[in-house]
């Protein structure tokens, strides 16, 4: 019988068993998230800095120093660059694989399987097969479009900053795509059957079926498709590092903190930059939560 | 009945459709594939879709004792290379490992026992996957450097398992929140206890969760980049995703050596799309949608 002994024991052995299976998290999450992160808070209001005697405080200065500094307002809008045209592309390209995927019916498992990859491989080979593509002499890209006649002359095309944010967002998007896929393709394939069916014989096309049934009930999945989108976006740093390193042109806000605290030594200030860019994706997820939260309430 | 799928426009369009997204996804790889088996010199050539000539001399360069490079011997890379593969597949491996553990035992708690503060815990610790991981990595960084595990599998180790226990947590979750307790009860009715009952009953029953944990965790950790950047400055623990970009030498950039070198960091990821795709992808919808 399972009440065969008190249950005054029997709470507390599971108290006991309970502390010791959730310790091992408390102490990671505690010692490795929770204190840095309270630490970089705190600090970012003192001068910390290996190169200079002392640790005084010194209020907003790192924040208002980071305001007034312009490689931080040009890593801010290359940051935002990317963003815009990764989430973008990544969820139109990301829903139409995943529409594709929902509509297949043989092979789908492989299909799933080669749209998933680029996904699971490192960022760093990412880039790197794709810097090779972009080489201005030797690379596939320049090759292939001087073969189709779109240019007549091979171009360096990290020369121009616009055509190097497009081209690093764009390996981004290879990389990040097909999280957007599966999560969408989830959603979809979550609603039910009959609702096309009862859509059909209201007398709705494909594409009104698509925006009365499909879009409302994938829309909590859009929602953590964009944000997803939106916080890897910020965070990039992998490929725009090996496709064209510190370059200001290309420079994000993340390899901007690299360089302020790993090549520059400034502590504070590298961790009053990396405070303003989470809490600057997180207002940005937060927005889309809300939005598509409150569009689709209708129903 | 007539479904757009059954038409003829509609099978061309999807038949179009599959086919650019193959080409769009493997497209990449093949050429790099292509590239790694390309003789040096016909690297600079114009670029043909498939090797008019394979040759392995990329992936000799990474093996041999020496190689030739432009009729010299030089020596091979193979030292550094082969230290870099050893550094990447212990980290990620004890990273796997520890984070599932703490994951499977831990995500049970938050389940099927009750202590105060459960669901406080549980929320905070969720959220840090919205915190990126350059926000904490300065302190962490001073912190390592006085606990002096810089550059050590166990300091770089902590770090990945800080990082990724919270999406395993919160997928194993979700498979004990799914699984009916009255297996559990029944156990307990013939008299084992708790842990008796993790081990033996719950922990069989949940191992397609516990391979889908284990999978995202090996790839984020054997794809990481700045972390070992920054934590790894030397081949004592530096794994392949940072040695592989030092290929740039001062005069050129080896694109044959980078691609071969590659092609072999991303077989690891391959082999588990091929073999393990639909634990990943169950994983990656529950970790994206619960």
């Amino acid at each position: 019988m399972p009440s065969s002994y008190p249950r005054r024991n029997r709470t507390r052995g599971e108290l006991a068993l309970a502390a010791a299976l959730v310790i091992p998290i408390v102490v990671v999450m505690g010692g490795l998230v929770f204190w840095p992160l309270a630490t970089s808070v705190v600090d970012s209001f003192y001068r910390i800095d290996p190169m200079k005697p002392g640790t005084p405080f010194v209020g907003l200065a790192n924040y208002g120093a980071l305001f007034a500094d312009s490689n931080v307002q040009t890593a801010w809008l290359n940051t935002f660059a990317y963003v815009a045209m990764a989430v973008v592309l990544e969820t139109i390209g990301g829903l139409g694989a995943a529409l594709l995927l929902n509509r297949v019916k043989h092979g789908r498992q492989w299909l799933l399987a080669i749209t998933v990859l680029p996904w699971c491989l490192p960022p760093v080979v990412n880039a790197i097969v794709w810097m090779w593509i972009f080489n201005p002499s030797y690379g596939l890209l320049n090759h292939a479009l001087l073969w189709l006649g779109v240019i007549d002359a091979r171009k360096v095309w990290f020369n121009d900053q616009a055509t190097a944010l497009f081209l690093i967002s764009l390996v981004h998007v290879w990389r990040m795509m097909p999280l957007t896929a599966v999560i969408l393709l989830a959603a979809l394939q979550s609603i039910p059957r009959d609702l096309y069916e009862a859509a059909r014989l209201d007398g709705a096309g494909p594409i009104k079926s698509f925006r009365l049934v499909t879009l409302p009930l994938i829309s909590s999945g859009l929602a953590i498709a964009l944000s997803q989108s939106t916080v890897f976006a910020f965070n990039l740093f992998d490929e725009a590092w090996i496709l064209s390193g510190s370059s200001l042109d290309t420079r994000s806000v993340i390899i901007q903190v690299y360089l302020t605290a790993f090549q520059n030594l400034r502590f504070s200030s590298g961790m009053a930059l990396s405070i303003l860019a989470m809490l600057a994706s997180l207002l940005v997820s937060l927005i889309y939560v809300l939005r598509v939260y409150r569009e689709t309430r209708y129903d | 009945m007539r479904t757009p799928l059954s038409t003829l426009p509609g099978r061309i369009g999807t038949a179009t459709a599959v086919i650019l997204l193959v080409a769009w996804s493997l497209g990449p790889i093949y050429w790099s594939l292509v590239t790694s088996l390309t003789p040096p010199l016909h690297l600079l050539g114009t670029p043909s879709l498939w090797p008019q000539q394979i040759s392995f001399e990329h992936y000799a360069k990474l093996f041999g004792a020496t190689s030739m490079s432009q009729g010299n011997a030089v020596q091979s890379v193979w030292p550094q290379f082969s230290a870099a593969l050893t550094n990447s597949l212990i980290t990620s491996g004890l990273a796997t490992i520890v984070t599932v553990a703490i994951a499977a035992f831990g995500a049970y708690a938050f389940v099927r026992l009750e202590f105060p503060g459960r669901d406080l815990l549980f929320v905070a610790v969720v959220a840090t996957l919205a915190i990126p991981a350059y926000t904490v990595m300065i302190p962490l960084y001073r912190l390592m450097i006085s606990l002096k595990l810089i550059d050590t599998y166990t300091g770089i180790t902590l770090i990945y398992v800080s990082a990724f226990l919270p999406l395993a947590l919160w997928l194993m979750r979700s498979v004990y929140q799914a699984m009916p307790i009255s297996l559990e009860e029944a156990a307990w009715l013939d008299g084992a206890g708790r842990v008796y009952t993790l081990v033996y009953i719950v922990l069989p029953l949940s191992a397609p969760g516990l391979i889908a944990s284990a999978i995202l965790t090996f790839l984020n950790a054997w794809g990481q980049f700045m972390v070992p950047l920054v934590f790894s400055p030397t081949l004592a623990t530096k794994p392949l995703t940072v040695l592989i970009p030092e290929f740039v030498t001062r005069n050129y950039i080896d694109f044959g050596l980078m691609n071969a070198a590659g092609i072999l960091a991303i077989i690891p990821p391959v082999l588990l799309v091929l073999f393990l795709n639909r634990y990943l992808v169950s994983g990656l919808m529950a970790g994206a949608t619960k």
